[in-house]
């Protein structure tokens, strides 16, 4: 079976189309390294943090906008365009996964010191440093460090909308904040801003029954109209005029010409003509016509058990 | 001889009797209540018999380090209860309603959809009360959620909201939908007089396939648009009843609406009462959320109700009036307040059948506690 869909040319081209899609829906739609962000950069670092050789090297804050884990293994950092596989961040590492909202420091320590953060050439004042995308090419994004950037400052983008994180760069070198989402500290969740905007609850609760009702009351509208529609109440723009009927389905006249037809045919079969003239009806009414197009049919109707084997069991006598 | 005495009162340590405490007595004293009115009264009994049980297993006496209970990570327990921690369940149980439900009755009388609305006014309620007694926003937002009467609902919004009152947001849910008959039917009479009683409403009209497709599409469109914080239950809810209309997806519809909501109604019936844990959940606060929770029921039934009266002063035709015993069925406990409303009207008029026109503001409930949901989620997540 599985062999004869795979032979057909039809089934193979539709697979291939809807493999493509869904290659490019999951591929659009994963955590990739295009929501990666350089948030920071400290040069001369005197006093602040350390590497995990202990020490004080220039750093820079890698965060991760995403709303969901991003490998950076495989990217590249640089300082030159011109080498853009300056360093290239181990693959094979499980600790280069970055969590939602996240953020990883590489220390600029030199090439005596190997380790996955640790890069292996030194961060200068007056560069521009640069996250390269595991294809060698791509920027994914840069952060220009100031030439005048003094020690123990850092220079940094801060992200002011907390829910959408969208970083943007400031001029003034900041008190650096490693390992710590940059952002203008807005970051109280909705409980505790209706708690302090809205401690008892009213306007809460007025926008919501007024979004609840806005919304049933769209519902309303529309199905109203489209009710009116489908009842007749309406005059349907879409619906064909009644001298061009659907090819294969019969107007009124046509079925009630067919039922009379039927009947007469059928004298003596009461039911089934009256059987088929209601199936007709039904059909014009479009109550009973299902998935396949010009066939009339009945439903079955379990309740009338006219297959049930008890049913044609020999009657006892009754008493 | 000394060293089995040893070994057996060891082993007297890891039993329940050596570790039971009265507090688990009382849960699993209320775990074989839930089993037995589901069994006798047949009340919601497809959840207080896994809920039921759920408790009894939760609430087994045992020292922690075994690996087994529901909160030890990486037990048994711990692993199905996922879903319920993580809100997976929830909208497969939507998908699951959404294949079985039938919204003929609304599409057919689109005005009825509005009682859906009004009856969500027990969320509200309920959240303006919670506020009041000291809960913070967003514990008040998962326990005026009971007031949907949608367990699914309740158990997903407090597993985002309040993970810690989950456990009684969601047994208060489904118990007071179990008792749904016996709240709604004292307040639908005190609210209504014998001539309301007795108001006829129209049979719904025919609704053809074709509006039936429509509906899934559009509604989801305009509600989702709306609150795209509902997404989960919204998506999945019009997606089954799309699987279910379109006539060339009836596996999928039969799967969704027979043996998946079958699978995930016993897991999180099971897990949710498990979840029960004694310590846990026998506190004040419980307590608490059980008497919101009734009173959230009791002012999303009276909303329904005093909304149709309200609609009703500005309808002058008297053939097109609304039976305000439809009016608790905003309520969406599916299908069981409109059940009420068919037996209540009922017993005024015998002959007057409001099943169907009741249906119609049942179904829009599960659409507006989906859509108030969303609301809660989006402003307290």
């Amino acid at each position: 079976m599985i062999t004869f869909l795979f032979n057909s040319g039809k089934m193979r081209k539709k697979l291939f189309i809807i493999s493509s899609i869904l290659f490019g829906a999951l591929t659009a739609g994963a955590q990739n390294v295009s929501d990666l962000v350089i948030s920071e950069a400290e040069v001369e670092n005197e006093t602040g943090i350390t590497d995990s050789f202990g020490l004080h090297s220039g750093w820079i804050e890698i965060t991760n906008t995403s709303q969901g884990t991003v490998n950076i293994g495989g990217c590249f950092i640089t300082d030159d365009l011109s080498q853009p596989r300056k360093y290239m961040i181990p693959r094979t590492d499980l600790s280069t996964k970055i969590g939602a909202r996240q953020t990883c420091l590489f220390f600029f320590n030199g090439p005596e010191f190997i380790g996955t953060f640790d890069v292996d050439f030194l961060l200068s004042k007056g560069s521009v440093i640069y996250l390269v995308s595991n294809d060698g090419k791509t920027v994914i994004d840069s952060l220009e460090i100031p030439a005048g950037l003094p020690a123990d400052l850092a220079v940094r983008k801060m992200a002011r909308d907390a829910k959408h994180v969208n970083f943007v760069a400031e001029a003034d070198p900041a008190i650096p904040s490693p390992g710590v989402m940059n952002s203008d500290g807005n970051e109280e969740t909705g409980a505790q801003k209706i708690a302090r905007e809205d401690p008892f609850g009213g306007v809460l609760t007025l926008t919501s029954v007024s979004v609840v009702f806005g919304a049933l009351i769209v519902l309303l509208i529309i199905f109203t109209i489209t009710g009116g529609f489908f009842s007749g109440r309406f005059e349907n723009p879409f619906k064909r005029s009644a001298k061009a009927p659907k090819a294969g389905k019969p107007d009124a006249e046509v079925a009630a010409a067919i039922a009379m037809a039927l009947e007469r045919e059928l004298s003596g079969g009461d039911d089934v003509a009256a059987a088929i003239g209601m199936a007709l009806d039904m059909y014009m009414d479009d109550t009973v016509h299902d998935a396949e197009s010009f066939v009339i049919t009945i439903r079955r109707n379990e309740a009338s058990l006219w297959n049930d084997k008890s049913k044609n069991f020999r009657q006892l006598p009754t008493r | 001889m000394g060293h089995i005495f040893d070994s057996l009162q060891q082993f007297w340590q890891f039993t329940g009797f050596a570790n039971c405490q009265w507090q688990n007595l009382v849960m699993i004293a209320i775990g074989i209540f839930f089993i037995t009115i589901a069994i006798l009264k047949e009340w919601e009994p497809l959840l207080l018999v896994p809920i039921g049980f759920g408790m009894i297993i939760g609430n087994i006496p045992m020292f922690p380090g075994l690996n087994i209970g529901i909160y030890e990570d990486g037990s048994v327990l711990n692993t199905l209860y996922q879903g319920v921690k993580q809100g997976w369940y929830p909208p497969l149980i939507f998908l699951g309603i959404g294949a079985m439900t039938d919204f003929s009755a609304l599409i057919s009388q689109p005005r009825l959809i509005l009682i859906g609305a009004a009856a969500q006014m027990g969320i509200f309620g309920a959240y303006l009360l919670a506020l009041s007694f000291g809960f913070a926003p967003n514990e008040a937002g998962a326990i005026g959620i009971i007031g949907g009467a949608d367990g699914p609902t309740a158990i997903f919004l407090s597993s985002k909201l309040a993970p810690d009152l989950m456990g009684a947001i969601a047994v208060s849910a489904y118990s007071y939908m179990a008792l749904v008959p016996v709240i709604q039917r004292p307040i639908m009479l005190l609210l209504t007089n014998k001539k309301e009683r007795l108001i006829t409403m129209p049979k719904p009209r025919q609704v053809s396939q074709r509006e039936r497709i429509i509906f899934p599409i559009v509604g989801f469109l305009t509600t989702a648009f709306i609150v795209p914080s509902g997404l989960p239950l919204l998506g999945m809810l019009f997606f089954g009843n799309l699987l279910k209309e379109s006539g060339v997806t009836k596996r999928l519809a039969n799967t969704a609406s027979g043996p998946l909501i079958d699978i995930v109604t016993i897991l999180i019936g099971v897990t949710v009462g498990a979840s029960t844990q004694a310590d846990k959940f026998l506190t004040g606060k419980s307590v608490l959320i059980f008497g919101l929770g009734l009173l959230s029921f009791v002012i999303a039934t009276a909303s329904g109700v005093l909304f149709v009266k309200l609609i009703n002063l500005f309808i002058a035709d008297p053939a097109r009036k609304i039976n305000p015993l439809i009016g608790n069925a905003g309520v969406s406990a599916v299908p069981d307040s409109a059940r009420v409303s068919e037996v209540v009207g009922r017993e005024s008029n015998p002959s007057n059948h409001l099943l169907m026109n009741a249906m119609a503001p049942n179904v829009a409930g599960v659409i507006g506690s989906a859509v108030a949901a969303g609301i809660l989620l989006g402003f307290l997540g």
